[in-house]
């Protein structure tokens, strides 16, 4: 476990602000340059188990789940969010989920880019996979497919109409005749009565 | 629990229906926000199924889809929470008890059709003929124009108030000798006639005349 030092970053409310005070003596030398920003203390095991499954599904979201290296862009922001952590790039200006987020989105953009230059030279890979490709996942799907078909008919045409034929919630507020309000009340219901048919 | 402000975003994020800054601003919100992302990550399991098995699923929707007719009452029904169900409740309440308890309270009396003794009725004319102006004497009597038969007539002379009264339906009346006493000379007077139907009905009031009888000299 890494552990780095801390700064609290700004003095706190009433406290001692006069001119030979410590607190405004180390905001002058801060200010001058003499004292150096320290680096907010990161736990970074924690990091990377709390941050691995947001990073997962960006890059997924990006790249798409069907490309076969986007666990390999994952690791990359990993090890990367680690180097610069380590190195105290992170200086706590902003929170740790924007600095990994910045770090996955410029990951993503190279990503993209170096594929674009590949593509122009090589040939059209064979057809890709199918996105329920492993036997897990595809058993999660089932069992909540199974549970949609279970679902009283309301909730069912909700679904229906907003997810599957993707109209708007004023769209299919409209079809069923009731308010875009109701629409999302639905969906959220839908969606609770699926998390406890799913967990019994 | 106060849910997060960008939880609403949450489809139209998985659905791209966010443009390029709004999605950005939302990314980075998720890799911030633990709800969100635990929210979005259950949402995109729900779309993918969906996406993925949707034909599947919703085939029983698809076929009975045309068949389905639901009335426009049941759907303008059904389109109300139980909340506001309620508020639609207390507000006829409300309503009720407002025309039914408080505006009859305020309701305007009904117009009066009786008339006091001192208001006209537009109709026909009563003319005085005698006495109008000052007299030397005691007059002995008080004369009219006629309206006619069955009219029946009362007659009211006043000093400082009410001196005599009476009712006739000729269109004259002699002045009673003890009333007569009662005038003195000097002092002035005024008479009026009423006019009334049959039925009672008041028909007529003709205009108070004063007059005067001349002090002895």
């Amino acid at each position: 476990m890494t552990f780095f030092a801390y700064n609290p970053g700004s003095p706190p409310f009433g406290g001692d602000f006069s001119p030979n005070s410590t607190l405004v003596k180390e905001l002058g030398a801060r200010y001058n340059g003499q004292v150096e920003h320290r680096a907010p203390e990161i736990d970074l095991n924690e990091v990377v188990a709390r941050y691995r499954p947001v990073v997962s599904f960006k890059v997924k979201k990006s790249l798409g789940a069907q490309t076969p290296d986007w666990e390999d862009v994952v690791n990359e922001v990993i090890t990367q969010v680690i180097e610069k952590v380590k190195k105290g790039e992170f200086r706590g200006d902003s929170s740790i989920g924007t600095f990994i987020y910045t770090i996955t989105s410029r990951r993503i953009i190279d990503h993209i880019r170096q594929k674009t230059k590949v593509l122009r030279s090589v040939p059209e890979p064979s057809p890709l996979p199918d996105p329920c490709d492993d036997a897990e996942s595809r058993e999660r799907s089932r069992i909540l497919a199974e549970a949609i078909q279970r679902l009283k008919p309301k909730f069912k045409e909700v679904l229906n109409l907003y997810y599957y034929q993707e109209l708007t919630r004023d769209e299919v507020a409209e079809r069923l005749g009731i308010s875009p309000r109701r629409v999302s009340e639905r969906i959220n219901y839908a969606q609770r009565l699926l998390r406890k048919m799913i967990k019994t | 629990m106060k849910k997060c402000q960008y939880a609403d975003k949450i489809d139209d994020y998985l659905l791209n229906k966010l443009g390029p800054d709004a999605k950005e601003q939302f990314e980075e919100h998720y890799f911030n926000c633990p709800s969100c992302f635990r929210e979005m990550e259950e949402r995109d399991a729900l779309i993918s199924t969906i996406k993925s098995r949707g034909a599947w699923i919703f085939k029983e929707e698809a076929a009975s889809r045309k068949t389905d007719w639901v009335p426009s009452w049941k759907r303008a029904l059904s389109s109300f929470t139980p909340r506001q169900w309620a508020t639609v409740g207390v507000a006829a309440a409300a309503l009720l008890l407002v025309v039914f308890g408080i505006l009859p309270q305020f309701r305007h009396t009904s117009p009066r059709f009786v008339l006091s003794e001192n208001e006209i009725v537009r109709g026909e004319s009563l003319t005085l003929m005698s006495p109008i102006i000052d007299v030397k004497s005691v007059p002995t009597f008080f004369e009219w124009k006629s309206l006619g038969q069955d009219v029946e007539y009362r007659i009211s002379l006043y000093n400082e108030g009410l001196l005599w009264s009476a009712v006739t339906r000729d269109n004259r009346i002699a002045i009673p000798e003890e009333t007569r006493q009662r005038m003195l000379p000097g002092q002035r007077f005024a008479w009026q006639v009423r006019a009334f139907s049959p039925s009672g009905a008041l028909i007529a009031v003709s205009s108070k005349v004063q007059f005067q009888i001349e002090p002895a000299q």
